[in-house]
């Protein structure tokens, strides 16, 4: 078998088996929250549906659902393998290591990105029903979309790589989700640079002043770098996770 | 012979514990039992060999090659672990369908070497049930077929009997001979004596993480017949039973239990003091009410002969 033949077969295997998992029903029934909180708004007060759907795109979708999304099944990548000891029978099999992850990350990529999609989607037609001929509204939703396809390759990336060296992976990745980008986002100057939604949030169309914390803002990056920067991360941390997955040897079990 | 698997000076521990220690080995074709109480480093021999674990020094060669990282080495070696995991949402049908597709065969041929496997160990017909619901001993042996159903050159199994109903264990053991038959390389390992015996008379016994004997099963049988066997008898009068047995030249020591109820008698010829406890009861009619052999086992038999 070729180098990367085994790719498509892994990942095809595990879309499968991950789209019937309760994890991902779990995770379909989370993201729906924010599409019936649309709803409730466009029924209640349908004048401030769009600038409500800005808004529950920047809170819900890009600083919760989405990194918690991409922790959960980003880390588990590895991590369930070790849970459950089956990464044997991947390791045993004339498979290169960087074929595994790579599999296995493209289906956990693609289940993210349906679950999100969709979500967006449903919240962007309650928000813009009444103005589904404007070539704008169609645009903003292609931002929204294009904004969380970054996100969620980048922060996946991070989150599978940081699942291929620690076992406990998801609690530092929630300290990270909850405490590094929800605090440090906000601090003036480039130290906001050192977050992943800085870059995400340049991207949105979302004014500086919305959004603030205490009395520092977000002063927003260029586009074309804020682009660049997250392919750049997402690339290297998947880079990073391939490099360590080959190498490390994991322990499944007491050893007899 | 010629080495299939080759050792030198393999070590590998975890942290403070030792896991194996400077083993030197060479195996060839045929079947090889490793045999050793749990915890002696089998299954840290197995993971070394079937590139799961680095050694931290020395190294382990299959086939010439190294084995950690050397994923195309897979396509030759076929290795059944000793826990009780598999993909449990998937059917075992998709299981094994899916670790043939990673072998690279492509669709039809793959369904075609799982089938076959499915039938050797008699899961076909349960092939589309979840994993989930197949028992501990219908799990090990999809986990057996899964290690062969590329028909690999080298085949290892940690404990592959492990909670297999007696039907078969026979009709494993006698796969395995098959596989010896054509020529092939099987290690398999056990704590179970008789398990590795039925299989083969290459044996190789580990203990506290070193090879502490390798050779033909009819030495080690010697070395644990000769080994002090205490043996725990309960019956009415325990006293006459003990004179009579004071003067049997195979009973090195006799101890009365506290409740006045039974004797343990230690002997470095079990079958001969069996015979002459039997003739005791027969001819001299004997009350006896139960006969245990408290060491009967293979951790007791290392023991005796690391001299603990």
């Amino acid at each position: 078998m070729k180098k990367y033949n085994a790719i498509p077969i892994i990942f095809a295997s595990f879309f499968k088996s991950g789209f019937k998992s309760m994890r991902t029903r779990v995770f379909i029934l989370l993201s729906l929250i924010p599409v019936l909180l649309m709803f409730i708004v466009r029924i209640v007060d349908s004048s401030n549906a769009g600038d409500f759907f800005s808004k529950v795109m920047l809170s819900l979708y890009f600083q919760l659902l989405i990194p918690v999304l991409a922790l959960f099944f980003g880390t588990t990548i590895v991590n369930e393998e070790l849970d459950n000891k089956t990464l044997v029978y991947l390791t045993t099999s004339p498979v290169p290591r960087q074929a595994v992850i790579l599999g296995k990350y493209l289906a956990a990529f693609l289940l993210l990105l349906l679950i999100v999609g969709s979500g967006f989607l449903l919240s962007f037609l309650a928000a813009a029903l009444n103005r589904l001929g404007q070539a704008a509204a169609w645009e903003e939703l292609g931002v929204f979309l294009g904004t969380s396809l970054l996100a969620l390759f980048c922060y996946s990336a991070l989150f599978t790589m940081l699942g291929t060296f620690m076992k406990k992976s998801i609690l530092i990745g929630l300290f990270f989700v909850f405490g590094w980008e929800s605090v440090v986002q906000y601090f003036p100057g480039v130290t906001q640079k050192f977050t992943i939604i800085h870059w995400i949030k340049s991207l949105l169309p979302i004014p500086p002043g919305e959004g603030g914390f205490l009395i520092f803002q977000l002063q927003p990056s260029p586009t074309m770098e804020s682009v660049a920067v997250l392919l750049l991360a997402g690339f290297l941390f998947l880079f990073m996770a391939v490099f360590i997955f080959q190498r490390k040897e994991y322990i499944l079990s007491d050893n007899a | 012979m010629t080495a299939v698997l080759r050792a030198e000076k393999l070590s590998k521990w975890y942290g403070n514990i030792l896991g194996i220690s400077d083993i030197n080995l060479e195996i060839g074709p045929g079947i090889t039992g490793l045999l050793g109480p749990n915890g002696a480093g089998k299954s840290t021999f197995l993971k070394i060999a079937a590139g799961q674990l680095k050694p931290k020094i020395g190294s382990l060669q299959i086939f010439g090659e190294n084995v950690f990282g050397n994923h195309l080495l897979f396509k030759r070696i076929g290795f059944c672990p000793e826990h009780d995991s598999a993909y449990m949402e998937m059917s075992g049908w998709q299981f094994i369908l899916l670790l043939a597709r990673l072998h690279g065969f492509a669709q039809t041929p793959a369904a075609a070497l799982s089938e076959k496997a499915l039938v050797t160990v008699g899961l076909l017909e349960s092939k589309d049930r979840a994993i989930k619901a197949y028992s501990f001993g219908m799990r090990q042996r999809l986990r057996l077929a899964a290690s062969i159903l590329h028909e690999p050159e080298l085949l290892m199994l940690d404990e592959p009997l492990r909670g297999i109903d007696p039907l078969w264990r026979i009709k494993i053991i006698q796969l395995i001979k098959e596989y010896e038959k054509q020529g092939r390389t099987v290690i398999v390992s056990s704590h179970i004596l008789p398990e590795i015996e039925a299989m083969t008379n290459e044996i190789v016994l580990i203990h506290q993480g070193k090879i502490f004997a390798k050779g033909d099963i009819q030495r080690i049988r010697g070395l644990i017949d000769s080994h002090p066997h205490q043996v725990s008898i309960h019956c009415p009068d325990p006293r006459q039973l003990a004179a009579k047995l004071i003067n049997n030249e195979y009973v090195l020591s006799i101890d009365f239990d506290a409740q006045g109820r039974g004797l343990t008698v230690k002997t470095n010829q079990r079958d001969h003091f069996f015979s002459a406890l039997m003739r005791l009861i027969v001819e001299d009619k004997m009350t006896v009410e139960e006969i245990t052999s408290p060491d009967d086992n293979l951790q007791a038999v290392f023991d005796y002969l690391i001299g603990k």
